[in-house]
């Protein structure tokens, strides 16, 4: 079982930053401190917990319905520029946070996707999403702003994922099984 | 709920309907898929969060805006770049912040570097989802695909400035 060594060993390494960040918080700020974070993470957890149960079933529909030939096809280790171009795309539609997000990246990745186009996903999502650059870039830091840090991001996507495409490490999606 | 969460909600719904029409086996499937992936990213998320909150008490508000001004060029880029991936927590977090800094001198290339390495390398985002559910070796690979690529948004932005006079104006 090394998938399920693997998932523990993330969460020790996870736990073990926050003990350290959580020891650090009470000797800057004392126990008050802890509980004020602790509180805003119980508060965080509320709050994602609906829509990550909708992200999750919207991704566990998602595989089920998008066949993963075209997927292979649209995004897959073949699909070259226009792949990228796809997966940016895509990126900037998708709307939601990262409890949305990342779990759809994992389906894509378990249907064909390759490694270069959810990382020109992840970028394009994160950077350019439309939704995030709607409801809170123009409003807040005004339209001018917002366009030019919009240009600016947009090629990144894509060079993150052509570059991802060459980086010597194997990997392959967690709870893809024997059928990878 | 905020409305993107309602949003997301009825998108879910649909999805699941769809899957219903192609037969109760395929939304079966469907339902069995998502328990499992709940299975395994909770026990995570309930690890990562607070962890992530403590790193939040421990970042300072008001980090020099100084270090970050238009004339700090390409330095503050980096500053910002790097700076920007620290800021935890989500867009209710990050661009109030950079509203700050602007309003306290900051340059416009060093706030879209800032802005950039914030939405790109977010460490907080990677440690408690995208490590959780894509495991580790994939953000190794997402991160040195785009560590430097804050900074290359900022370099851009500074050659793009003089044609955005009023980015740096509110509206």
């Amino acid at each position: 079982m090394p998938g399920f060594l693997r998932r523990q060993s993330n969460l020790l390494i996870i736990a073990a930053i926050g003990l350290a960040a959580g020891a650090a918080v009470w000797r800057l700020h004392g126990p008050e401190g802890v509980m004020r974070a602790l509180g805003v993470a119980a508060g965080v957890f509320l709050g994602v917990l609906p829509a990550m149960l909708a992200g999750l079933l919207l991704a566990g529909s998602l595989k089920q319905l998008i066949p993963a030939g075209a997927l292979a096809k649209w995004m897959g280790a073949e699909s070259g520029w226009r792949g990228l171009g796809v997966a940016t795309l895509a990126g900037m539609a998708m709307p939601g946070g990262p409890m949305a997000a990342f779990p759809l990246v994992l389906v894509l990745a378990q249907a064909g996707a390759d490694r270069g186009a959810l990382i020109a996903f992840i970028v394009a999502w994160a950077l350019n999403g439309f939704q995030r650059v709607l409801v809170w870039e123009v409003p807040l830091l005004g339209a001018d702003f917002a366009i030019l840090r919009f240009l600016c991001g947009l090629p990144l996507g894509l060079i993150a994922g052509a570059l991802a495409r060459r980086i010597p490490i194997a990997w392959t999606p967690p709870g893809s099984g024997n059928t990878a | 709920m905020t409305p993107g969460q309602i949003l997301l909600f009825v998108v879910a719904l649909v999805a699941f309907a769809l899957a219903l029409r192609r037969g109760v086996p395929t939304a079966q499937r469907a339902l069995r898929e998502t328990g499992q992936t709940i299975v395994r990213v909770l026990p995570l998320l309930v690890v990562a969060l607070p962890m992530a909150a403590f790193l939040a008490e421990l970042i300072p508000p008001d980090a020099a805006a100084g270090w970050l001004g238009p004339e700090s060029g390409l330095v503050g880029i980096v500053i910002a770049s790097v700076a920007g991936g620290f800021i935890p927590g989500g867009p209710f977090v990050s661009f109030p912040l950079v509203l700050t800094f602007i309003k306290a001198g900051a340059g416009g290339a060093q706030m879209v570097a800032l802005i950039t390495g914030w939405a790109i390398l977010g460490f907080h985002r990677v440690i408690a989802w995208e490590w959780p559910v894509l495991g580790g070796r994939f953000v190794a690979i997402r991160l040195a695909a785009s560590f430097a690529l804050p900074i290359l948004a900022g370099v851009l932005a500074q050659l793009l400035l003089p044609w955005f006079p009023h980015a740096l104006i509110r509206p």
